[in-house]
């Protein structure tokens, strides 16, 4: 079986981690270097280059080379608007549709961006297996995190990135719940942890509890824009308004841009451990190219913006029912973390000293790999309970949201709602998908629309429209409209507003492939067989188990188990061929076939697990 | 699966429960069905851990709070909650007073701010009418305690239907009555709030 790594796409750096011997560890280049900085920059002869080689290309090819495409994940034109500008590089697309970036000729979306990056570590990580000797090096599943307070939309262009790239997306995990597991290992200890995640363009705090391997988030809170970067600009904003002899200089040009943000970071690196430090701001004043900044002066051109993470903090105390005095362990994460106004700030909120014992850049990765490795081996041991960090509803009468599953609950969750029709003879139902907190539908996120046809006609209020909301367990929703006089069904998995459909995907992965069409084929027979060797071994499984004849003559409809006989028979049969079409038919016929022996055999499982422990308790 | 959240967990249907044995419950169940362990599991069995453990979160996230636990036994033994959304319009028989004289007091208040009178001058009025809110919520808690231990002890005691009705009859009177109280408590802090955004 191939390897599964764990995956932290980040705004400024991303990382690749896999599990070696029960412990997780960062995969490095030759020089020892784990962080892959998230650039990627396009020539125009069309030669892609990530990581580090397009880092360099910043300042000599500003508008071709593109960075935080974290911040642009899931979003449309009009999100970004107020700062496309701030970019060197070009923020495209149609109003009302998903954001492009510019680079040179072509166009790229953000999730095909991020797919350059995830590409790069896919491939770091199998140049790593094949070096070490691993029989299949090849990686083609991962666990990729993404900050806690991603909505749907932007969860999706995750999942759709990792699809471009050639990676499954077996889990998206929550970054600051990554980050406590890989704190939590080796000190299997019960408590309260507040984790505070601040990094390049995002801001999480997440409260969980620990108790017997279970990880329990009980509130998250956040706010997807506001990070590093956030910093960097308001640097960038004083050096230009104090430089002396800016007068008639004009910092439009995109290398002056570019020099300037690499100086201010490399001031406020400087600044986490020293007093004072000099600034080059020789893109913008030549004839005085070098000033002074202290750290004091540093903190007071950035404390609005450590303030902005303040009131999630509060919040997500509130949320949780829990006063700062009750968090046992503060954890930071992210690469602002080592900011000490930051870790200043935070200690003074809950009370206590931050931890930051695990490099902070790396410490999501690990989580990561640490939840691709219990993906894997299906080991019992760690559990993570994660939540919904943000309340999803419907639109109702009057534009006011009716909320449907409320913020932090536990995932997977499921809601529903009745509605009816308002005129007489309506035959059909608008169904408006929001996501967010406030009253009004025009103050929330819209994610989808769709729409209920076919009701017969009937008076007003008579139909009887039930919506379904099921969140999975990667905070993605699906939603399932019925009108249950007629059983007129249909469910839709939401495809957010400001997404790509399964159709785009498919067409962007088969243009990241290199080999075209026949590679292509290939690789999909290959999944549809692993996939039918999955359900056939599980098949079998569940027929070897001993309470098996007990169930087919307690529970079992007449016919039922040479049902499922024929059906194994059958996939068998293909199972070798190349018939793709026929495999997968055949895949869905023994699944079908099978669906209510593993209802059963679960309902079992669970009557032994709830037996076990009322003996414990007594 | 199980007909409800009380028996999917392992539980009697009472309102009084150890909230360490539903946490037991709760994870031991988890790591029975989370999607987690499924991942290499064939469809059947994926669906059915996704349902299994949407069904878990949603009965823990019920049962978990005393209020939202009522409801649902309300709900279960077929007493509401269908109405309450209609009756949460009507003012319960027992609140007319309180109610009354908030809605004298919030007139006046709105008045008093509409011509341009200071916060200080109307600010303690509301806080002051607030009071006697606050004192019938505290009151209500300690009732639906005392019904929820009532209801237990029938449970226990296999009590008749006609017995049962009536203590179900009471709760939800109650639950309907304190959640017209929090409304009016959300009312007042509302006005307080929304003054504060004024000069």
């Amino acid at each position: 079986m191939s390897r599964v790594v764990g995956i932290d796409l980040g705004t400024t750096n991303s990382l690749v981690a896999y599990v070696k011997d029960g412990a997780p560890v960062v995969i490095r280049d030759r020089s020892g270097d784990g962080l892959v900085p998230s650039i990627v920059s396009v020539d125009a002869a069309g030669t892609v280059f990530v990581g580090r080689e397009a880092q360099r290309r910043l300042t000599t090819e500003p508008a071709r080379t593109v960075y935080s495409v974290k911040r642009f994940m899931g979003k449309g034109l009009e999100d970004v608007a107020g700062e496309a500008g701030r970019f060197p590089f070009r923020v495209a697309g149609a109003p009302g549709g998903i954001v492009r970036i510019g680079l040179g000729e072509q166009e790229f979306t953000p999730p095909e961006i991020s797919a350059f990056i995830l590409r790069e570590l896919k491939r770091r990580a199998e140049e790593f297996f094949a070096a070490q000797g691993d029989v299949d090096p090849q990686v083609d599943r991962a666990v990729v995190t993404v900050p806690a307070y991603f909505n749907d939309a932007q969860r999706t262009a995750t999942k759709d990135a990792g699809r471009i790239a050639g990676l499954e997306v077996l889990r998206i995990v929550n970054e600051p719940t990554a980050a406590s597991l890989a704190y939590g290992l080796d000190k299997r200890h019960t408590g309260v942890i507040a984790v505070y995640d601040f990094g390049g363009g995002t801001f999480d705090i997440s409260i969980l509890r620990v108790e017997d391997g279970v990880f329990q988030v009980l509130s998250t809170n956040g706010d997807t824009h506001l990070g590093g970067d956030d910093i960097d600009q308001l640097l960038m904003d004083w050096a230009l308004s104090n430089s002396s002899g800016a007068s008639g200089f004009s910092p439009t040009s995109a290398h002056a841009v570019q020099h300037l943000r690499r100086a201010v970071i490399q001031a406020k690196w400087d600044l986490s451990d020293r007093e004072e430090t000099s600034l080059d701001v020789s893109a913008i004043d030549p004839e005085h190219p070098s000033r002074s900044i202290t750290r004091a002066e540093l903190e007071a051109i950035i404390r609005p913006i450590v303030d902005r993470t303040l009131g999630p903090c509060r919040q997500a105390l509130a949320d949780a029912g829990l006063e700062p005095a009750q968090i046992d362990e503060v954890v930071l994460v992210g690469g602002s973390t080592r900011i000490p106004l930051v870790r200043r700030l935070v200690g003074e909120l809950f009370g206590r000293t931050p931890h930051s014992e695990l490099n902070p850049d790396e410490v999501v990765a690990l989580g990561a790999a640490v939840q691709a490795d219990i993906l894997v081996t299906g080991n019992r041991e760690l559990l993570l309970l994660d939540v919904t960090p943000l309340s999803l509803g419907i639109e109702t009468m009057g534009g006011v949201m009716s909320k449907i599953i409320s913020r932090n609950s536990t995932i997977p969750a499921t809601g529903s709602e009745m509605f009816t029709t308002f005129a007489d003879n309506q035959t059909a139902v608008d169904i408006h998908v929001l996501q967010g907190e406030r009253e009004l539908v025009a103050d929330n996120r819209s994610l989808a629309r769709f729409r209920l046809r076919g009701i017969p006609p009937m008076p007003a209020g008579l139909a009887r429209v039930l919506v379904q909301f099921q969140i999975d367990a990667n905070g993605i929703l699906s939603v399932t409209a019925r009108e249950l006089r007629t059983e007129i069904e249909q469910t839709i998995e939401v495809k957010p507003s400001y997404g790509l459909t399964d159709d785009e995907v498919e067409r962007m992965l088969l243009d990241s492939f290199e080999h075209a069409e026949a590679d292509f084929a290939a690789r999909l027979l290959i999944e549809a067989r692993n996939e039918a060797e999955t359900v056939i071994q599980a098949t079998e499984k569940s027929l070897r188990s001993p309470g098996v004849a007990d169930i087919a003559r307690t529970e079992f409809a007449p016919g039922e188990r040479d049902r499922i006989d024929q059906a194994l028979a059958d996939l068998k049969g293909v199972l070798a061929g190349t018939d793709r079409e026929a495999l997968q038919e055949r895949t869905r016929v023994l699944n079908e076939a099978t669906r209510h022996l593993a209802e059963v055999m679960m309902n079992r499982s669970v009557q032994i697990a709830l037996a076990g422990k009322s003996v414990d308790s007594m | 699966m199980a007909v409800d959240f009380f028996s999917f967990l392992g539980l009697p249907r009472k309102l009084n429960l150890d909230a360490a044995d539903l946490e037991r419950r709760y994870r031991t169940l988890s790591r029975e069905f989370h999607p987690d362990y499924f991942y290499n599991a064939p469809a059947a069995e994926r669906r059915a851990s996704l349902e299994r453990s949407s069904y878990l979160n949603d009965a823990y996230r019920t049962l978990r709070q005393p209020v939202t636990r009522v409801e649902y036994l309300l709900g279960l033994e077929g007493v509401g909650p269908g109405s309450t959304e209609d009756a949460a319009q009507k003012v319960p028989p027992a609140l007319l007073e309180e109610v009354f004289t908030l809605n004298e007091e919030l007139d006046a208040v709105r008045q008093l701010r509409a011509s341009g009178a200071p916060g200080s001058e109307w600010r303690p009025r509301l806080e002051s009418a607030r009071e006697p809110i606050e004192a019938k919520r505290v009151e209500h808690e300690s009732q639906l305690s005392a019904l929820s231990a009532r209801w237990d002890a029938l449970v226990d005691a296999n009590a008749p239907a006609t017995e049962r009705v009536r203590v179900l009859e009471a709760l939800r009177e109650r639950v309907l009555e304190r959640n017209y109280i929090n409304n009016l408590l959300a009312t007042i802090t509302r006005e307080l709030g929304s003054a504060n955004q004024e000069p």
